[in-house]
C-alpha cells in the first residue's frame, strides 16, 4: 500500500499541475470578425414553425428568411421587401396580395440537394408554399399555425383533411396559398387585415427547403438549409457557430434611419455588403452571475439587463456607470413594446362579478413606487395594455383606475361590500417559483395590505402555472405580453372574447360589446378611424379591470466595445447581418479588474 | 468506585470533549435566538424599511451592521429570522425522519420475511431515485409552502438510518436478552421498541444530528429551484438572492446567511461527531 | 457466484417496477399539463386537443402507465417533449461533458480524502486530528451555491485563474473548463468522505486484533499500515464504488452555472419544464445504475472479506 501511494501521489500531483496549466494558458487573441452572444435559455431546435420560442426564433432567422422584414433603422417599424421583390400588390378589397420573389436567390449548398450535387438550387415561389404549408400542417403542431389558420382561404380545410389522413399531402392545394408561377405567389385572405402582412415577416414564415425537410427526417430541427446570410458550422442545445455564407445574394447595409443614427455611428457602414462579420458563436448562460462575469472580461460581446430581474446593476445612477464608459462599453435602450400586468380572472366567481373589487385592488397598486424599486424608474407606468410607440397609443390618456389612490380604493372596496377589507376571504396570488418574481409577489402582497385585502400565495412551476391559467383557474396572476408585430391590434386581441383561455385572452374577458369593437376594428385599414375604435376599447378595458396594467418595461443591452452597429429591436430576429466586429477596439485589457 | 451506566459513561466522554460543549452551546444560542425572534422579541419587524436599496453594512445602527436588502430591509434581522426557518426545518424533518428510519427498520429487521422485503423493497426504490428530483417530486405534489417541505425532506432522509437499524435489529434480535422477554411472554411490540430499541436509539440520536444539518442544508437549494419557503426569510432565499447581487458588488447578504449557516452546520457536525465518540461503546476510544 | 448475481439482478426487477410506478405517480398526478408547453401563446382549444391526442395524454391513466413500462423494457427513451430531440442522443451528448467534470473531481476527492483520513486517524485524538475533522465539516458546512458565486467571482473573474463558465468539446481544452467546478465539489464532498472513512478506521482500530497486535509489540506504524488499513479498506472501497455508477449524472449546480451542457442541467430542464420523457428515462437510468453500484459493491465486499458470505 505504501508502495502504491507514492504512484498515487504523482499522479494527483500530475493533475493539479494539469489543471493550473490550463489555467493559465489564454487562448490566443481573435483576430477574425467573431462575435460572441449569449442566450439565456437552452436553444430547443431551429425549425422555424417553432419560433414562438424567442431562441429558436433568433437562431432559425440567421439563416432562413422571410418574405419581408423590418428596416433595421428606422422607426416606427417598417416593413421592406426580402425575399420579395418589392412590397405586395394588394388588391382593392384588401384581401387579394399579390408578392414577386427576387430571382437567383440562393439555398446554402448542403448533402440535401442530391439533385443538383450538394449545390444549393434557386429559390422558387413553390418552396415559399411549402414553408407556409408545415406552418399549418396538423402533424407538425407548429406554434406559429395561428398566422394562416382562419385568415387564408382555403387553409382549413387543407389542416382538417391532413388530419384526416395518415401522412399529409403536401401536393394538395391551398385556394387561398397559390404560386402563380416560379417566383410569384398569391395569398388570398378570407377578410381584410391590415396587420397580414407583418405575418411574412416573422421568423415563422421563414422558407426552408423541402429537400432539407426530407433528407434530415426528424432530425431537421438541428440542422439548417437556408438562403440566409451565415451558415450552421455547430449546433447544440448550448452552442450555435454559425460562420458566412459564401453564396448568400448581395444585400446592402442601409443608407438611412432615424433622426441619431447618424450621430450614434450607425451608418458608418451604409452600402456595405452583408454580412459584416465571419463568424458568430452563441452560447447559452443559465445563470446571471456567469454571463455577467464574461462580459465584463471581455469575453462575450453583449448581455442584457434581465427583463425580470430587479436589478440596479450598471444604471445605478440613470446612466451606465463610469467605471464601464470607461471600458468602452455601451448602453442601448429600446422600449420592449410589452405590457405587465395582473391579471384579474374573470373567470373566478368572486372576482369576475365584482367590479368594485377589481377597481380598488387597482387603485392600491403604485406603480411608480414599483417603477422606481424594480426598475429604476427606468420603466414607463401604464395606462392601458397599448404601449407606446403604436398606433392607437394615446399619449393624454389617464386611466382613472391606475391613479395610486389608497382612499378612493378604500371607497371602492367599501362598495364592494368589504369595508376595511372585512368579509373579504384572502385573495389567491398564482406565483411562479422563480427568485425573480419572488420579489414583485412580496411588493404586491404588501400593496394590497394597505387596503386590508389579505392575499395568499400559492407557487407553482412554469408547467403548472400554464396548467392552471389555461383551464380558467386562478384569482390573481402576473403575467406579460411581448408584440409580435408592431400594432395595437396584437394587444387588443388580447381582450377578444373568442381568445379566452386556452387561448391569449388569460383574463378571460368576455365582453360583446368589446367584441363587436374588435371585430369591427380589425377590418377597417390603417387611420383614424381605426384608432378612434382603439382608444374606445381602452377605455372599455380600463373601467372593467381585468387587468391591472403595471408597466411597459424597456430593453437595456450592454455591448461590448468591439461590437458596432447594434441597434436592438423588439422583435425584428435577423439583424446579425448587420453586426460589425472591430477586435482593434475589443479591449483585452477589460478581463483585469 | 461507582460503575457509571451507559447512559452516564456517554455523558461524561460528551462533556469532557470541550468542541462538543461549546457546539452545544452554539446551537442553544441559535435556539433562543429563533425562539426570541419568532416571539418578536427582536430583530422585529424584519420587513420594515430601514434604510435605501442596497445599503452596505454600516456601523451606525446595530440594525445595519450587514446593510440592507433590495426593499431596504434589514439584512441583520432577515439572517436573525432566517435563523427560525432553518432551525424548524431541520426539527421538523428529522422528527419526521428519524422516527421513520427507526419505526420500519425494527419492523423489517426483526419481523423478516415478507415485511423485509417489502421494506427493503421500499426504500431501495426510494433510493433509486436521485434524492433531489423526490425532494422537488414531492414539493410539487404537495404544493409550496413549509410544510410540504418539511415532509418532503422527512420523507427522502430515513432510508439510511432505517438500512442501520435493520442490520442492528437482526444482530440483536438474537441476543440473550431478547430470547429471556420472549420466554418471559413479552409481545412482539414490546420486545421490539421496549427491549431492543432503547439498546440501539442512538443511532437515531446521531441521525437527527446529521438529518438536522442536511435539512438546513436542502432547504439552500430547494430555494434556488423556487420550491422554499414563502413570506419568510430563510437563508437559502438570501444564498439565492445573491446569484443576482454579488457581482453588483453587493455581497452582505450572502456573507450574513452564509456565515450564520456555517456555524450553525458546523455546531451540529462537530456534535454528531461527538455523540457517535460517545454513544458507540465500540468507538477505540481510550484504548492504546 | 455468478448465480447470486443473476439472483440480485432478478431481484432488482421489482425494484425498477417501483420506482417506474413511483416515477408515474409522481409526474403524472402533479406537475404541469406538459402540452401546454409545447403551443405556444395562441393556442387553441382544438390544438391543445390534438396533441394531448397525438401523445397519448388524454388516455386513462393505466393505459398510459403500461404503455410506459413497454418503452421502459424495450429501452425505448423516445423524444423529449421540450426539445423533440431523440432522448438517446441527448444522453449521449451529455454523457461526457457530466464525467468530465465528474471524474477527475471523483478521483480527486477519493484521493484527499483516503489520504486526509488516514492522518487523521493516525493522530487521533490530538491536533492534526481535530484540525482535520474541522476543516471538513468546514467545508461541508457551507452550500455549495455560495462556494460557486464566491469561487466564480474571486478565482475566475477577479483573479483570473480560471475561465469563469463555458465548455469546450475539445481535448484537452475541455480540462481546463472543469478545473474550478471539480475543485469546488472535492471541497465540498471530501468532508463528506473523510468523516466516514475516519469512523470505519478508528472502529476498526478498536477490534482485538489490534489490540493483540499492540500486545506482540507491533509498532503503531505497523500496526497501522499493515493491518488497520487493508481492513479498512473494505468501507472504503464500497462507498468509492457505491459512487462511482452514479457520476455520470453528475451535479446540476456545478454544470448550469459553469455552463457545462451535461445530464445534471439535462435533468433539471426537464423536472421544470414537466417534460416527462427525459425524466422517466433519466430516473430509470438513475435506478439501473444504484442497483449496478450496489451490486457491484457487495460482490466486492466478498472479494476482500472472506467471511462475509453471499447468502
Amino acid at each position: 500500500m505504501v508502495c502504491g501511494s507514492i504512484s498515487l501521489t504523482r499522479t494527483v500531483i500530475g493533475l493539479l499541475i494539469a489543471f493550473s496549466i490550463q489555467g493559465c494558458v489564454k487562448s490566443a487573441p481573435e483576430t477574425a470578425q467573431v462575435l460572441h452572444l449569449a442566450h439565456p435559455e437552452k436553444v430547443k431546435g431551429l425549425d422555424p414553425i417553432y419560433s414562438d420560442d424567442i431562441y429558436v426564433a433568433d437562431e432559425a432567422s440567421r439563416v432562413y428568411e422571410t418574405l419581408f422584414q423590418y428596416h433595421y433603422l428606422k422607426r416606427p417599424y417598417t416593413l421592406i421587401p426580402n425575399l420579395a421583390e418589392a412590397m405586395p400588390e394588394i388588391s382593392k378589397d384588401g384581401r387579394i396580395y399579390t408578392i414577386r420573389l427576387k430571382k437567383a436567390v440562393l439555398f446554402q449548398d448542403d448533402k440535401c440537394f442530391k439533385a443538383t450535387s450538394r449545390k444549393g438550387r434557386e429559390l422558387t415561389a413553390d418552396d415559399v408554399i411549402y414553408s407556409l404549408k408545415r406552418l399549418v400542417d396538423p402533424k407538425l403542431h407548429s406554434t406559429g399555425a395561428w398566422l394562416l389558420n382562419g385568415r387564408v382561404e382555403g387553409v382549413s380545410e387543407w389542416h382538417q383533411a391532413a388530419k384526416d389522413s395518415e401522412v399529409t399531402d403536401y401536393t394538395k392545394e391551398i385556394a387561398g396559398l397559390k404560386a402563380l408561377d416560379r417566383y410569384t405567389i398569391q395569398i388570398r385572405l378570407l377578410k381584410r387585415s391590415a396587420s397580414f402582412l407583418y405575418s411574412l415577416a416573422m421568423p415563422f414564415t421563414g422558407v426552408v427547403a423541402p429537400e432539407a425537410v426530407a433528407y434530415y427526417g426528424k432530425d431537421f430541427s438541428n440542422h439548417a438549409v437556408g438562403t440566409g446570410p451565415f451558415r450552421l458550422t455547430e449546433f447544440s442545445q448550448n452552442r450555435q457557430v454559425w460562420v458566412r455564407n459564401p453564396t448568400f445574394r448581395t444585400e446592402k447595409y442601409p443608407s438611412e434611419g432615424e433622426p441619431g443614427d447618424r450621430e450614434a455611428g450607425l451608418l458608418q457602414d451604409a452600402g456595405k455588403t452583408l454580412p459584416l462579420i465571419d463568424k458568430l458563436v452563441v452560447d447559452v448562460y443559465e445563470e446571471w452571475q456567469p454571463l455577467w462575469l464574461n462580459f465584463l472580461s471581455g469575453k462575450l460581446d453583449r448581455t442584457f439587463i434581465p427583463k425580470d430581474s430587479f436589478s440596479q446593476t450598471i444604471t445605478a445612477g440613470k446612466e451606465l456607470s463610469p467605471e464601464l464608459t470607461a471600458k468602452g462599453i455601451r448602453l442601448h435602450r429600446f422600449p420592449l413594446l410589452d405590457i405587465v400586468h395582473l391579471t384579474l380572472n374573470m373567470a373566478d366567481p368572486l372576482l369576475g362579478k365584482n367590479k368594485y373589487l377589481r377597481q380598488a385592488l387597482s387603485l392600491a397598486w403604485d406603480a411608480d413606487r414599483y417603477n422606481s424599486i424594480f426598475w429604476n424608474g427606468r420603466s414607463i407606468p401604464a395606462q392601458g395594455p397599448i404601449p407606446p410607440g403604436l398606433a392607437g397609443f394615446d399619449m393624454e390618456y389617464r386611466n382613472p383606475y391606475r391613479q395610486f389612490n389608497i382612499k378612493k380604493a378604500k371607497e371602492l372596496l367599501a362598495k364592494a361590500g368589504f369595508p376595511e377589507g372585512n368579509g373579504l376571504p384572502p385573495l389567491i396570488y398564482n406565483a411562479t417559483a422563480d427568485s425573480s418574481s419572488r420579489q414583485a409577489t412580496e411588493y404586491t402582497v404588501q400593496m394590497f395590505k394597505q387596503i386590508g385585502v389579505k392575499v395568499k400565495v400559492e407557487t407553482y412551476s412554469w408547467p403548472e402555472f400554464q396548467t392552471l391559467i389555461r383551464n380558467r383557474k386562478g384569482q390573481i396572476w402576473s403575467y406579460a405580453w411581448n408584440a409580435d408585430y408592431p400594432d395595437s391590434e396584437n394587444f387588443l386581441q388580447l381582450f377578444y372574447s373568442k381568445n379566452a383561455s386556452p387561448g391569449p385572452n388569460d383574463s378571460n374577458y368576455s365582453n360583446p360589446a368589446y367584441d363587436d369593437l374588435y371585430e369591427r376594428a380589425i377590418t377597417l385599414p390603417a387611420g383614424p378611424a381605426r384608432i378612434a375604435l382603439y382608444q374606445q376599447m381602452v377605455r372599455m378595458i380600463a373601467e372593467d379591470c381585468p387587468w391591472i396594467v403595471q408597466v411597459h418595461r424597456m430593453g437595456f443591452h450592454l455591448t461590448s466595445p468591439g461590437f458596432g452597429n447594434y441597434k436592438p429591436s423588439a422583435f425584428y430576429h435577423a439583424d446579425a447581418k448587420y453586426y460589425r466586429f472591430d477586435p482593434a477596439a475589443q479591449v483585452g485589457s477589460a478581463g483585469k479588474n | 468506585m461507582k460503575k457509571r451506566s451507559l447512559w452516564g459513561e456517554a455523558l461524561w466522554r460528551l462533556t469532557e470533549n470541550r468542541l462538543a460543549v461549546i457546539s452545544f452551546g452554539i446551537i442553544v444560542f441559535y435556539a433562543l435566538i429563533a425562539s426570541a425572534a419568532a416571539l418578536g422579541l427582536i430583530a422585529s419587524p424584519w420587513e420594515t424599511e430601514v434604510g435605501g436599496s442596497y445599503q452596505a453594512p454600516s456601523s451606525s445602527a446595530f440594525k445595519l451592521w450587514l446593510g440592507t436588502d433590495i426593499f431596504g430591509r434589514s439584512v441583520l434581522y432577515k439572517v436573525i429570522h432566517g435563523a427560525r426557518m432553518a432551525l424548524g426545518v431541520g426539527l421538523v424533518a428529522s422528527l419526521i425522519s428519524v422516527p421513520l428510519g427507526i419505526v420500519l427498520g425494527a419492523l423489517a429487521g426483526y419481523f423478516g420475511k415478507w415485511v423485509d422485503h417489502l421494506i427493503v423493497w421500499f426504500y431501495t426504490t426510494l433510493s433509486s431515485i436521485p434524492n433531489i428530483m423526490l425532494v422537488i417530486a414531492i414539493t410539487y405534489v404537495l404544493g409550496k409552502g413549509f410544510g410540504a417541505m418539511y415532509i418532503a425532506l422527512g420523507i427522502t432522509s430515513w432510508v439510511g438510518l432505517a438500512r442501520v437499524i435493520r442490520g442492528e435489529v437482526l444482530k440483536h434480535k438474537q441476543r440473550d436478552y431478547v430470547l429471556a422477554a420472549e420466554s418471559l411472554g413479552c409481545s412482539h411490540f414490546s420486545r421490539i421498541f421496549r427491549h431492543i430499541v432503547p439498546n440501539i436509539v442512538h443511532f437515531g440520536i446521531i441521525s437527527f444530528s446529521i438529518q438536522f444539518m442536511t435539512a438546513i442544508k436542502t432547504e439552500v437549494i430547494l430555494s434556488f429551484l423556487g420550491l422554499g419557503a414563502q413570506g419568510q426569510p430563510s437563508w437559502g432565499i438570501m444564498i439565492d438572492d445573491a446569484k443576482q447581487e454579488l457581482f453588483q458588488g453587493v455581497w452582505w447578504q450572502l456573507a450574513g446567511a452564509t456565515v450564520a449557516m456555517l456555524f450553525v452546520v458546523l455546531a451540529f457536525n462537530i456534535l454528531g461527531d461527538a455523540l457517535r465518540d460517545a454513544l458507540d461503546p465500540r468507538a477505540g476510544r481510550g484504548i492504546g | 457466484m455468478w448465480v447470486y448475481v443473476l439472483r440480485r439482478v432478478l431481484s432488482s426487477i421489482p425494484t425498477l417496477f417501483g420506482v417506474a410506478l413511483l416515477v408515474f405517480i409522481l409526474f403524472h398526478v402533479m406537475g404541469g399539463d406538459p402540452v401546454y408547453q409545447m403551443v405556444g401563446k395562441h393556442a387553441s382549444a382544438q390544438q391543445i386537443a390534438d396533441l394531448r391526442h397525438e401523445y397519448g395524454l388524454d388516455q386513462p391513466k393505466t393505459t398510459q402507465f403500461l404503455r410506459y413500462l413497454q418503452q421502459v423494457v424495450t429501452f425505448d427513451f423516445g423524444r423529449s417533449y421540450a426539445t423533440r430531440q431523440p432522448i438517446r442522443q441527448m444522453i449521449l451528448n451529455g454523457i461526457g461533458p457530466s464525467l468530465t467534470l465528474a471524474i477527475p473531481a471523483f478521483i480527486l476527492t477519493t484521493v484527499l480524502s483516503v489520504l486526509i483520513s488516514l492522518v487523521v486517524v493516525y493522530f487521533r485524538g490530538r491536533w492534526p486530528d481535530r484540525l482535520g475533522v474541522v476543516l471538513c465539516v468546514l467545508g461541508m458546512s457551507v452550500p455549495m451555491l455560495a462556494y460557486i458565486l464566491l469561487g466564480q467571482y474571486l478565482f475566475g473573474y477577479k483573479l483570473g485563474w480560471f475561465p469563469i463558465s463555458g465548455f469546450d468539446a475539445g481535448w484537452p481544452q475541455r480540462l481546463g473548463y472543469v478545473a474550478l467546478p471539480a475543485l469546488i465539489w472535492v471541497a465540498v464532498a471530501t468532508g463528506y468522505d473523510v468523516r466516514f472513512y475516519r469512523t470505519a478506521l478508528i472502529e476498526e482500530l478498536g477490534n482485538d486484533y489490534v489490540r493483540t497486535a499492540r500486545a506482540k509489540g507491533l509498532g503503531e506504524p505497523g500496526i497501522f499500515l499493515k493491518h488497520v488499513l487493508k481492513n479498512g479498506m473494505i468501507p472504503v472501497l464500497t462507498n468509492v464504488v457505491i459512487q462511482i455508477p452514479l457520476l455520470i449524472l453528475g451535479s446540476f449546480l456545478l454544470e448550469r452555472f459553469f455552463g457545462i451542457p451535461g445530464l445534471g442541467s439535462m435533468m433539471i430542464d426537464a423536472l421544470h419544464g414537466s417534460d416527462f420523457p427525459v425524466i422517466r428515462t433519466m430516473t430509470t437510468l438513475g435506478a439501473i445504475l444504484m442497483i449496478i453500484g450496489n451490486l457491484a459493491t457487495d460482490v466486492l465486499y466478498t472479494v476482500f472479506d472472506p467471511r462475509v458470505r453471499l447468502s
